[in-house]
């Protein structure tokens, strides 16, 4: 029953959205408030239709309906069932329509919120989200319908590929999704302010906060991709510059770049015609994504199926896209100019602007790197290939010089740096920065990337622990708080600053963690249950793990060979750890599932890489021999570590309400550092509005947005 | 105008260190991505002998069934990869790691490694093409007229050309085996149902 009304809902939810738009944009020319109320109802009323054929989706998955030809490919009547719940982005049909759904809660969300604010944008941004909203209906309805019958009702459905049953399918996929259907918001706004011509930086100020939640998803949901990756595809990597992989870092580069240069235009009323070309830019990135994962163009690990029909709707609606994005920007111009020119390249503006120019770049390298072979072969008919080598000697070197602008940005001057504020703020940091680097290669370490990445971040570490120190004496001298106080209540004062920098500590410890793959020891084995292999790693502990032997077990759609292995590091007893081969039965597979125990420091990561052919045919050791892979990862958990930072700094920067940032220079005691550039605009805040020449024209910010 | 034309320096400056980076990084790591065929023919001509074809090549084929040897003890794994074109080029494969796990002796492979002579070729990297799909096999899809039976609908999991392959691991499982189609047999009745 579910799953029929849900389908209805599905076919009048286009009518109602394409009605909405068109209300929508009348109304804004016209100036009816009510057909804009009509729009505003329908984008409520698509969220909700779409939310019932999700429903129907999953309730068809849940009453195991196999006459549904997306239910019987994707799910099998043994699944767990969580798994068919989340058989809802399993597969590209229902995939596409979870996109619409996560895209028609933004919306109805980001409507409801400015129901009272911004009316004079509001019209614009609707029509906006219903146009968006109705392309991925079109696509859900007429190329790939999640409701599709077969016309018998097979016995049972095929099952669920065995590397998508694992608990990051339920979480992995609805994040990234979340990440690229919030920038949808941004971009709404960015348009209606080119249509209705209000060209200042409220549309930017209204959409910090979804600018920041998009941000804050699509980071989780690359790093958890990671984390699956790492322990599910068994390599021992977790990013392998797959097509795939790729198309979800493209938009993150963006939205970074975007997510800095905004700061730019708030605080010097600069870069105004770039950032519309950004989130322009950063839009299209997220539909490309899509694009790119869906349509199968590109040959990948995760090689989704080949559809024509669907890469030639995506192109048209991406070049729809950037072809109206362009126009509107080139008609608004003369409009877009900057308030004020840059002063000196040794300034905070050409810190984030080469912060931008960087970031960009490596955009650019990468889509370059993932498109290469595709073009190639169309220009000259013969295929190539480019992988991780290539992205990785492009990148490496674009990333240390990032790692180098987060030291540089935050504590250089705005305008015009003087010599003294370079001497006062880089003079020790970049002192420390070489010690590190001197110690560590005495210690031995001989690779030049890794060493410049310690290096680098031990510097940027070092000034942003100053600015804390700083920032939270000077407020405890100035308010007589303690220093926990003065601290939190620094960070509260200007959350959106200091939740900045944690986020960077966060990026720095994420980098080292990368940069600890330079030294992963790797050793291959085949015992038979008693045997023992050891291994040094980089940290220089040495690991005995001793095979004590095989034992089977029967999960709800599997059989499982488990190793058991007894872990000794340095001679002392660490516990056990196991390595399975587990056999689906739908669809019938093998999969490896590692074993990994974690230190602060390192990984220890073992694969059963092979089971002998006789497995199970007695009880003699000699049945039981297995090949194990045992490699010691060092600063792998690292990499998690400094999602979590991220994170939590992102949370910070984003969290709803809070106190407005103060107008007063220096007030916040976040500024002793800076005090010698008086003339200049006194405040380091980023957007903290310290900025006394800023034209009256801008309102005061309220954070809005998100904030409820 | 002094100011813009020195920013604009810089813009020109970082946009030709990003082009340098990869104009560098293609030039030192692209490899060729042939067929069995093309691989050998290049290598017969000699002058194909350059520097990047010893850096690697990618070669995709099909495995020949039947033709994996595996010595579990030292990880040494040897199958022939044939031209799916032309069933009579054939290579023989070292590989030194741990197999995918959907590689199956009937599997389309992508092989990253080197060819070594007389029609060896050591691969550093294995992947199965299609079995490591998240999607079921755009066919099912596209060629939805001519019914479930006709175009080989599991090709998808790896697991072989036929239902059998399919019916033997999980029985009552197959489209083609349940009950609900004991009075239509096999392909000609889903085609007689109109397919798809």
């Amino acid at each position: 029953m579910l799953p029929a009304i849900g389908e209805f809902a599905l076919w009048i939810s286009l009518p109602i959205t394409l009605w909405g738009a068109v209300m929508a944009f009348l109304g804004g020319r016209w100036g009816r408030g009510d057909l804009v109320l009509s729009a505003e109802r329908s984008v409520y009323a698509v969220f909700a239709l779409l939310a019932v054929a999700s429903a129907g989706i999953i309730a068809a998955f849940l009453t195991d309906r196999f006459d549904f030809w997306y239910v019987s490919n994707y799910s099998s009547r043994n699944l767990e069932t969580y798994f068919k719940v989340s058989g809802l982005w399993a597969g590209q049909r229902g995939s596409l329509l979870f996109w619409a759904l996560n895209l028609g809660f933004f919306s109805a969300l980001a409507v409801w919120l400015n129901r009272k604010k911004n009316r004079d944008l509001m019209p614009w941004v609707s029509g906006v989200l219903l146009l968006v909203i109705a392309f991925f209906i079109g696509i859900t309805l007429f190329i790939t319908p999640p409701f599709e019958r077969l016309p018998f009702t097979p016995q049972d459905g095929r099952g669920l590929n065995p590397q998508l049953q694992n608990y990051w399918m339920t979480i992995h996929p609805p994040t990234l999704y979340l990440g690229f259907t919030a920038f949808t918001i941004p971009f709404a706004f960015a348009i209606a302010s080119l249509l209705s011509g209000r060209l200042d930086a409220r549309w930017i100020e209204v959409t910090r906060k979804w600018i920041l939640t998009s941000w804050f998803f699509l980071t989780l949901g690359i790093v958890f991709g990671m984390r699956w990756a790492y322990e599910e595809l068994g390599w021992g990597g977790y990013w392998f510059w797959d097509p795939v992989e790729n198309a979800s870092l493209l938009p993150w580069i963006v939205a970074t770049a975007f997510l800095h240069s905004v700061m730019i235009q708030e605080s010097r009323g600069m870069l105004k015609i770039w950032n519309m070309a950004l989130v322009c830019l950063t839009f299209i990135m997220t539909i490309f994504a899509t694009f790119l994962t869906r349509s199968g163009l590109i040959e990948s690990v995760h090689s989704f199926a080949l559809s024509l029909e669907i890469a030639y709707a995506f192109l048209g609606f991406m070049g729809v896209t950037f072809a109206i994005s362009a126009i509107l920007i080139l008609w608004r111009l003369p409009q877009l100019r900057s308030d004020r020119q840059f002063e000196s390249f040794l300034s905070r503006e050409s810190a984030f602007l080469l912060n931008n120019l960087v970031l960009l770049g490596a955009g650019f390298a990468v889509l370059w790197g993932t498109m290469f072979p595709l073009i190639t072969e169309g220009i000259t008919g013969s295929k190539v290939s480019v992988g991780p080598p290539f992205f990785n000697q492009v990148n490496i070197p674009i990333g240390l010089m990032l790692l180098a602008l987060m030291g540089i940005g935050p504590v250089i001057a705005w305008r015009r740096a003087s010599a003294r504020n370079l001497k006062k703020n880089f003079l020790i940091p970049t002192a420390v920065g070489i010690g590190t680097g001197v110690v560590l290669w005495v210690m031995g370490v001989r690779h030049l990337y890794a060493l410049l990445t310690f290096a680098i971040g031990v510097f940027v570490l070092w000034i942003i622990a100053v600015e804390f120190w700083k920032g939270t004496r000077a407020r405890a001298r100035i308010e007589g708080e303690n220093l926990a106080i003065a601290f939190t209540h620094l960070v509260k004062r200007n959350r959106r600053r200091w939740g900045g920098y944690i986020v960077h500590v966060g990026v720095v410890v994420m980098f080292m963690g990368f940069a600890g793959a330079a030294f992963d020891r790797e050793v291959r084995q085949s015992m038979v249950p008693g045997e023992s292999v050891s291994i040094t790693s980089a940290f220089g502990h040495t690991y005995t793990l001793t095979y004590e032997g095989l034992s089977t077990a029967r999960a709800q759609n599997m059989w499982q060979w488990i190793a058991l292995m007894r872990v000794e590091r340095d001679g002392q007893p660490l516990g056990t750890m196991t390595t399975e081969r587990r056999f689906y039965e739908a669809p019938p597979q093998p999969m490896t599932e590692v074993g990994i125990r974690s230190t602060a420091f390192e990984d220890l990561y073992v694969i059963l890489s092979t089971l002998d052919e006789q497995v199970g045919m007695g009880n003699d050791p000699q049945f039981q021999r297995a090949t194990f892979q045992v490699m010691v990862n060092p600063l792998v958990p690292w990499i998690w570590y400094g999602g979590l930072i991220i994170a939590i700094g992102t949370l910070i920067a984003m969290w709803p309400g809070g106190p407005v940032p103060q107008q007063r220079a220096g007030s916040t005691g976040a500024t002793p550092g800076r005090r010698d550039d008086e003339k200049g605009p006194g405040d380091p805040g980023i957007g903290a509005g310290a900025d006394g020449d800023r034209s009256s024209a801008e309102p005061a910010r309220t954070p809005v947005g998100a904030a409820p | 105008m002094n100011r813009d034309r020195r920013f604009f320096a810089g813009l020109v400056g970082v946009a030709a260190i990003v082009t340098w980076l990869i104009w560098t990084g293609i030039t030192d790591t692209m490899v060729y991505y042939l067929t069995p065929t093309e691989l050998l023919e290049r290598m017969e001509d000699g002058a194909e002998q350059s520097e990047r074809m010893q850096r690697g090549v990618k070669v995709s084929g099909d495995v020949l069934p039947g033709s994996l040897v595996a010595h579990t003890d030292e990880l040494k794994h040897q199958f022939v990869v044939v031209d799916p074109d032309n069933r009579d080029v054939q290579l023989i494969v070292h590989f030194r790691h741990p197999l995918p796990d959907t590689f199956t002796d009937e599997a389309e492979v992508v092989m990253e490694g080197r060819y070594l002579g007389d029609g060896i070729f050591e691969a550093t990297e294995v992947l199965t093409k299609c079995g490591s799909r998240y999607e079921a096999l755009p066919e099912d899809m596209d060629d939805r007229d001519a019914g479930y039976g006709a175009e080989d609908p599991y090709a998808g999991y790896g697991d072989g050309d036929s239902y059998a392959g399919y019916g033997e691991v999980y029985p009552d499982a197959g489209y083609g085996a349940g009950e609900l189609y004991v009075e239509a047999t096999g392909e000609d009745a889903y085609a007689r149902n109109g397919g798809i």
